[in-house]
């Protein structure tokens, strides 16, 4: 545990020796205070429209910083050839594959915190409220999506040869799953035959990240989302990022170090 | 010697600039199009945000719940936040209301998976009430910036800044604004007359915008354009109601004959001429 522990502290100390998040978040702030500054029909209490592109710029950024944050972790190591007197320690390749997850998704944790407190700083400065249960719900459930896009990323990291290929993939799954992933039972009824059939094994296969996306709850102050299912997706999500990192040590226990 | 080039390239450049300006000024003036760098980027496709936009207006009217492209629509028509702003005695619902049965797009789930996804996203049908309308402005003004001649967009931006929010002044510079980019729009003027008459309390003012607004219907129904039979209706009526308030029974008598030709409500109608035939036979 140790082991994990230390290596998962190495990958946090990266995200904020790495000037990434601090552009991410500076861009965030930057335009969500310019759109703020516009004033609708000498109205200063319009507040949604703001927390919406607040909320978006927050999902993009947090992406962004998953993706490429864990696409360079195994790759990197590889090329520098410090993996070999890392994996010499003695430290398993399972526990260097957790010990990069639990940093990556670590570092988003800590990179979601501070998004949403700006985000909780701007509503409250027009709607004078800091309701935080349903903040901490989609922080959460935020950052519960992130840990399986880490987990796909490390997963493709070790499937790909360079991590450019594995982000531009990994984002277009990601992105393919938020917009389409929900509805794709819908498709394939419409579908019918063998596809239809194909197109419902893979509805019922991919990970449902379209579920963590809670936006509209924060945007329109909406009521709670019930604890249980909180729970029920924390679960799906953890066990959608368990297969993937398994999926991952299988990959990754049977392949040469030496590029 | 680097620096001369940079030198020349910047002269060059203030030299394309000067050059440049003049052109780029008179092609504006030609198309008539404001100076905006975002309309002069989309271009034409301004049109597209611009339903895009006021269809955002809808989704933050109910939300959050919509149908997104994959949802079936049980009939296609004017959006709930058109109807409300076009229906003076008012249609929308309640927050937190009941849906109803035309307003379940979402059907029965098909699977475990989306009866449990329904639980991120808001599955109850609501209207904003009251100052809470005030949320849709942005889109409705984005709306507008992008295709100035939507006269949906201003007439409907006006009903709420002039109902829920209480701003008749901006209603009326929006409507202005409108009215601007379509000087012969009979829909804004009925809802100028609208600002004037239950808001500012000026119905000669009001009275003279909607009788404005029927010269423009009737010239455009006479130009073949056919123009909306309801709005005419409507104008209709506000004159007819502006006579009731000022006691004038012949004007009154002449607005109600003209508003039974017009409306489908001529049992009615035919009533309340009778009972104005009688007074002013009295």
């Amino acid at each position: 545990m140790n082991n994990v522990l230390a290596l998962a502290g190495v990958v946090i100390k990266e995200l904020y020796r790495r000037k990434d998040f601090y552009v991410l978040f500076i861009l965030t702030a930057l335009i969500t205070m310019v759109l703020g500054s516009v004033k609708f029909f000498n109205d200063d209490r319009i507040v949604r429209y703001l927390k919406d592109a607040c909320l978006l710029l927050i999902w993009i950024s947090s992406l962004v910083i998953a993706v490429t944050t864990t696409a360079r972790q195994i790759p990197a190591e590889r090329e520098s050839r410090t993996i070999l007197p890392l994996l010499a320690k003695p430290v398993s390749r399972a526990q260097l594959i957790v010990g990069k997850f639990l940093g990556c998704w670590l570092a988003c944790g800590l990179a979601l915190i501070v998004f949403y407190f700006f985000f909780g700083a701007i509503t409250a400065s027009r709607e004078h409220a800091w309701p935080l249960g349903i903040y901490f719900q989609a922080l959460w459930l935020h950052w519960i999506c992130l840990g399986i896009v880490v987990a796909l990323v490390l997963f493709g990291s070790v499937v790909f040869t360079a991590p450019s290929s594995n982000a531009t993939v990994c984002f277009i799954i990601v992105t393919g799953i938020m917009f389409c992933g929900g509805h794709l039972n819908g498709v394939a009824i419409h579908m019918g035959g063998i596809s239809g059939t194909i197109l419902y094994a893979i509805y019922y296969s991919i990970p449902h990240l379209e579920w963590y996306d809670v936006r509209d709850f924060l945007i329109h102050n909406w009521a709670l989302i019930s604890w249980a299912v909180c729970a029920g997706a924390t679960l799906y999500g953890l066990l959608y990022s368990a297969l993937l990192l398994g999926a991952t040590w299988l990959v990754f226990r049977g392949k040469t170090l030496t590029l | 010697m680097i620096r001369l080039a940079l030198l020349l390239v910047f002269v060059c450049c203030f030299t394309l600039a000067t050059q440049l300006a003049p052109v780029f000024e008179s092609f504006q003036a030609r198309s008539g199009r404001s100076g905006s760098p975002l309309l002069v980027l989309v271009g034409d496709s301004r049109r597209l945000f611009a339903n895009q936009f006021f269809v955002m207006a809808d989704v933050y009217f109910h939300s959050g719940y919509y149908p997104t492209i994959f949802d079936a629509r049980k009939k296609e028509g004017p959006s709930h936040l058109d109807v409300a702003s076009h229906e003076e005695a008012g249609g929308s619902k309640a927050e937190h209301e009941e849906p109803d049965e035309d307003d379940q797009f979402l059907g029965k789930p098909k699977d475990w998976i989306e009866q449990f996804g329904r639980n991120f996203f808001p599955t109850v049908h609501t209207h904003l009430q009251g100052p809470n309308a005030r949320e849709i402005m942005p889109w409705l003004k984005l709306s507008a910036e992008m295709d100035p001649k939507r006269i949906d967009t201003y007439v409907t931006a006006a009903y709420w800044l002039r109902t829920s929010l209480d701003k008749p002044d901006e209603a009326e510079q929006f409507l202005r604004e409108g009215l601007r980019a379509s000087p012969d729009s009979h829909e804004i003027l009925l809802e100028l007359g609208r600002v004037y008459f239950y808001n500012k309390k000026n119905p000669r003012a009001a009275r003279n915008i909607w009788e404005l607004a029927l010269d423009n219907w009737r010239r455009q129904n006479l130009a073949g354009e056919k123009p909306d039979p309801n709005v005419q209706e409507q104008i209709l009526g506000e004159l007819v109601r502006d006579d009731q308030q000022s006691g004038n029974l012949r004007q009154l008598l002449a607005d109600l004959e003209e508003l039974a030709k017009a409306s489908p409500r001529k049992g009615t109608l035919d009533k309340e001429i009778q009972d104005v035939k009688a007074k002013l036979a009295h």
